[in-house]
């Protein structure tokens, strides 16, 4: 890099920034209703219930399909929030980080339906579910007849292979279809990081995939 | 070298400006590994698409109130297995100081019975006493005596 700015960093620049971003966000009418929110106003929680529900409901739905389960992950987040918010510290948009809890949450209801599957449909304790699970290549024998469900499929197993953040990031970049510009405002991150922790991240997924045993024909190219 | 990360990522975002856009193709055809790489992340792209949903289920109405009973039951169970965990703690600290109690008692008691002289034995304090000749005071009376200094001490 040739400029002044990448050969003399300046490591207080970013905090300001950021700090400046939250006292921004805490200023705006949402970031008071978060604020009432966090005090204990139960009318301002029900407020950011009613806000989000439906944005919830689509990402829940959009990764998990299930739609009988679909209320009750969203129930879930919900409660979440609540018994979280007090530590909600405003880096974020609510939005944001709302997200990342439904996606996580999304992603630990996934990991427990397989291993309930596979503890129904063999004699195996969980214990011995999850061993198998660690040893066996983690590929689907049996290929589903929908391409894009196999995709789907695929894409999910391969996101577990990054961390939350990642997830969270890739999930709203090319899923939800913000640009970086609006990620970094959303995350409080600058875009370059933005930028960079994307594609760390795509870079992972692309190390993940090939060590996946890829049976041919499962991912139509 | 290989092109910058944040470049890569802006071209596969597809926000390059014309001249960037240019310099970044021209390094992928002739950077093999870079091209790979970036043709895996398309196709990764893709997959990622298949998560986008047209249609999504509602909330059905009374969400919120079923919202509310989930934190009710959470926050009950949560208060009870504080309170468990609240007494198990209380309990252990209790025992401790008990143990530590003890500990400390008993070695006083140790220290100080090995410090008192030996004269405070039975055989010790009847020996202090004068033996009763047959002809003094019955015998019974004088053992009396003896057991009572024994005890004084």
């Amino acid at each position: 890099m040739g400029t002044l700015t990448g050969a003399l960093p300046l490591p207080a620049f970013g905090t300001k920034v950021a700090a400046k971003s939250r006292v921004d966000y805490q200023n705006t009418p949402e970031g008071a209703l978060v604020q009432r929110a966090q005090a204990g106003d139960e009318s301002a929680f029900r407020e950011i219930v009613e806000r989000y529900q439906s944005k919830v409901f689509s990402i829940i739905h959009g990764i998990v399909r299930q739609r009988n389960d679909v209320e009750d992950i969203a129930q879930q987040v919900f409660a979440k929030v609540y018994s979280s918010l007090k530590s909600f510290d405003f880096r974020s948009s609510l939005i944001t980080w709302i997200y990342k809890i439904t996606v996580n949450e999304c992603f630990d209801y996934l990991r427990k339906r397989k291993v309930r599957r596979l503890v129904y449909e063999s004699d195996l304790s969980e214990d011995e579910v999850r061993r198998v699970e660690n040893t066996e290549p983690a590929t689907d024998r049996q290929a589903p007849v929908d391409s894009s469900l196999a995709q789907r499929d695929y894409v999910l197993k391969l996101l577990t292979r990054v961390s939350e953040e990642e997830r969270m990031l890739l999930i709203l970049k090319e899923v939800e279809g913000f640009s970086v510009e609006e990620l970094a405002e959303k995350t409080g991150m600058n875009e370059n990081t933005v930028k960079v922790k994307l594609f760390r991240a795509r870079q992972k997924l692309v190390k993940a995939a090939q060590r996946l045993d890829r049976t041919p024909g499962l991912v139509p190219g | 070298m290989h092109a910058a990360e944040s470049d890569l990522e802006e071209y596969l975002s597809g926000s390059l400006k014309p001249a960037a856009l240019a310099k970044i193709e021209a390094h992928l055809k002739a950077c093999d590994t870079c091209r790979q790489e970036v043709e895996g992340m398309r196709e990764i792209s893709l997959c990622l698409a298949t998560l986008r949903t047209e249609e999504s289920p509602e909330p059905a109405p009374g969400f919120y109130a079923r919202v509310m009973d989930r934190v009710g039951r959470q926050t009950a169970a949560l208060t009870f297995s504080s309170l468990f965990n609240w007494q198990f703690a209380f309990a252990r600290r209790v025992a401790f100081a008990a143990l530590v109690t003890f500990a400390i008692l008993g070695s006083y008691l140790i220290i100080h019975e090995n410090a008192s002289p030996s004269g405070f034995s039975p055989e010790a304090v009847m020996a202090q006493q004068e033996l009763p000749a047959f002809e003094s005071g019955p015998a019974p009376d004088n053992m009396l005596v003896t057991l009572t200094v024994y005890e004084q001490h």
